[in-house]
């Protein structure tokens, strides 16, 4: 399941001034450097340590997560649109991969 | 050899595609009315792994000693009670350990309130409250018995034979019938949901179809991809099947008696056979292809009722085969599937925190995404797994005693509609 898509539900269109509801999901194991395999040793901690969302460049809303987040990670949270444009998500994994995807409004 | 088998692949392939021109349906279910062609499959050889070799990560017991769904192997109940003298001497601390240590076959907590063991965290009830056991005048030898092997006094019990099976040896009896004499009082639940009398059933409120809720739909896409992608034989699903609608009630079906093969198709073994007779390709169960097929075959028959064949001769012989192996006892803890999945039995009741369903209500939901385990499971892996956890040895996921079980069950889930991939637990 790693290397599964993000899952984004944000609306196609919206009226100026509206607050849309947006909601993100990315598959990933949120690994927490706190378990240990079957030998005894630690599970090196992986996890999804930063979330951010743009509109036309500007940043909307940004998290910071922690271990305690549980895997496939899912953030629901409301934007406020003024006018057309382009959201950009961003993951960031620990190990540095970033995970990007944009979806388009159009602001009637 | 795999020349020719790939010659015989291509050949049947080329069979699909005069089927096709020709405007004959391969899918029976599709035209009922016309003579039946029948889906390309490949005969030969198993459709999982050989020799089949437990999954990684699962306990690594070996119950060869006890029965299968395949083979009796299992010690034979006594014939009568053990004579045990009153007074036992045995060390109620450590009987009170005992009876909470998970590690001997899920513990007694797992089925009974036992006043303070375990601190009385989550027990079950499939058995009797023995919170007041000691004031029943039960004398020891009765006590003993009862744990060394409890079908000497009641043949239809589903108490594991802890002592014939070898999960607790005599002295280790005899000091959990001390602290059963201990017991005089009823439990103190430090809450209400400890209380298994009090537990609320659980509910599952989420929704399934719902790609953010259910990463068991994110193997759609990935079966989507591969209905498109060309196998060995140049060959994909969609060169065949141009259209999925056609394939709406074609799961719902399923699994079917197979005359070819002399045992019951479930969906799994069927894309590995088929695939391999059309495509090339060797998608064997439990393979992720295979899943995410499996589960795609099946989502397109969503909201269709269940609707299996168990009057055709072979289907009925079949079906009357799965039902005797479903109440056949399995494994060191000599558990039935009725055993804890019908409601005269343990069924509807707690095993621990965790709820025992019904046959019914079993089946319309699978392969289904296991939260717990961030994986989708089929039907067979989760037959496997209930033998695993009984402590019996698992069949490879093409056996056909699993195919006969899984035709008894879905029969027992006719007219649900089919609601693929679940997600539970």
């Amino acid at each position: 399941m790693a290397d599964a898509k993000p899952r984004l539900k944000v609306p196609k269109e919206a009226k100026k001034g509206e607050v849309i509801e947006l909601k993100t999901l990315i598959a990933h194991v949120m690994e927490t450097g706190l378990r240990k395999d079957a030998s005894g040793k630690i599970v090196p901690r992986k996890i999804i340590n930063k979330f951010t969302c743009e509109f036309n460049g500007k940043p909307v809303f940004s998290a910071d997560l922690e271990p305690a987040v549980a895997a496939n990670p899912y953030l629901q949270f409301n934007a406020k649109v003024e006018e057309s444009g382009t959201f950009k998500f961003t993951w960031v994994d620990d190990d540095g991969t970033v995970t990007a995807t944009e979806e388009k409004i159009t602001v009637a | 050899m795999e020349t020719r088998k790939r010659n015989t692949a291509i050949m049947f392939a080329a069979a699909a595609l005069i089927a096709i021109v020709g405007g004959v349906t391969l899918f029976p279910m599709h035209a009922p009315a016309q003579a039946k062609k029948q889906a390309p499959l490949a005969l030969d050889g198993a459709a999982s792994v050989t020799p089949w070799k437990r999954y990684a990560g699962w306990p690594t017991r070996d119950e060869s000693m006890f029965n299968t769904l395949a083979k009796l192997a299992s010690p034979p109940a006594p014939k009568e009670a053990r004579k045990v003298p009153d007074g036992i001497t045995g060390d109620a601390a450590n009987g009170e350990k005992l009876v909470a240590d998970r590690s001997r076959g899920g513990s007694c907590l797992a089925c009974h309130v036992m006043g303070p063991a375990g601190k009385a965290d989550l027990p079950g009830n499939v058995g009797p409250d023995l919170s007041e056991i000691g004031n029943a005048g039960r004398d020891d030898e009765w006590l003993f018995n009862y744990v060394n092997d409890a079908r000497v006094y009641n043949p239809e019990t589903v108490m594991p034979p802890w002592g014939t099976h070898h999960l607790f040896n005599d002295q280790e009896i005899m000091d959990i019938v001390a602290f059963l004499k201990t017991l005089k009082a009823p439990a103190k639940f430090r809450s209400v949901l400890d209380d298994p009398m009090k537990r609320p059933a659980p509910v599952e409120t989420r929704d399934n179809l719902d790609d953010l809720q259910n990463p068991g739909m994110w193997t759609i896409d990935r079966a989507k991809d591969l209905w498109k992608a060309k196998g060995p034989t140049g060959q994909s699903c969609a060169s065949c099947h141009a259209s999925e609608a056609a394939l709406k009630t074609w799961a719902a079906g399923m699994p079917k008696w197979e005359p070819r093969l002399n045992k019951v198709l479930g969906v799994e073994e069927f894309v590995y056979r088929h695939a391999k007779a059309t495509t090339g390709e060797s998608w064997l169960m439990q393979s992720d292809e295979n899943t995410a097929l499996a589960v795609y075959l099946r989502f397109l028959a969503n909201g269709q009722p269940i609707k299996v064949d168990i009057t055709s001769p072979g289907a009925k012989q079949a079906y009357e085969r799965g039902k005797a192996l479903s109440g056949r006892k399995l494994g060191q803890l000599n558990f039935a599937c009725t055993d804890c999945h019908d409601k005269s039995k343990a069924g509807l009741k707690w095993i621990r925190g965790q709820w025992l369903g019904e046959q019914r209500g079993q089946y319309d939901h699978f392969p289904t995404w296991r939260t717990s385990l961030q994986t989708v499971w089929d039907i067979r892996k989760r037959f496997q797994w209930c033998q695993v956890n009984i402590r019996a040895d698992e069949l490879p996921p093409d056996a056909k005693e699993y195919g006969d079980l899984e035709l008894y069950l879905a029969s027992a889930n006719a007219g649900l509609k089919m609601n693929v991939p679940g997600i539970r637990h």
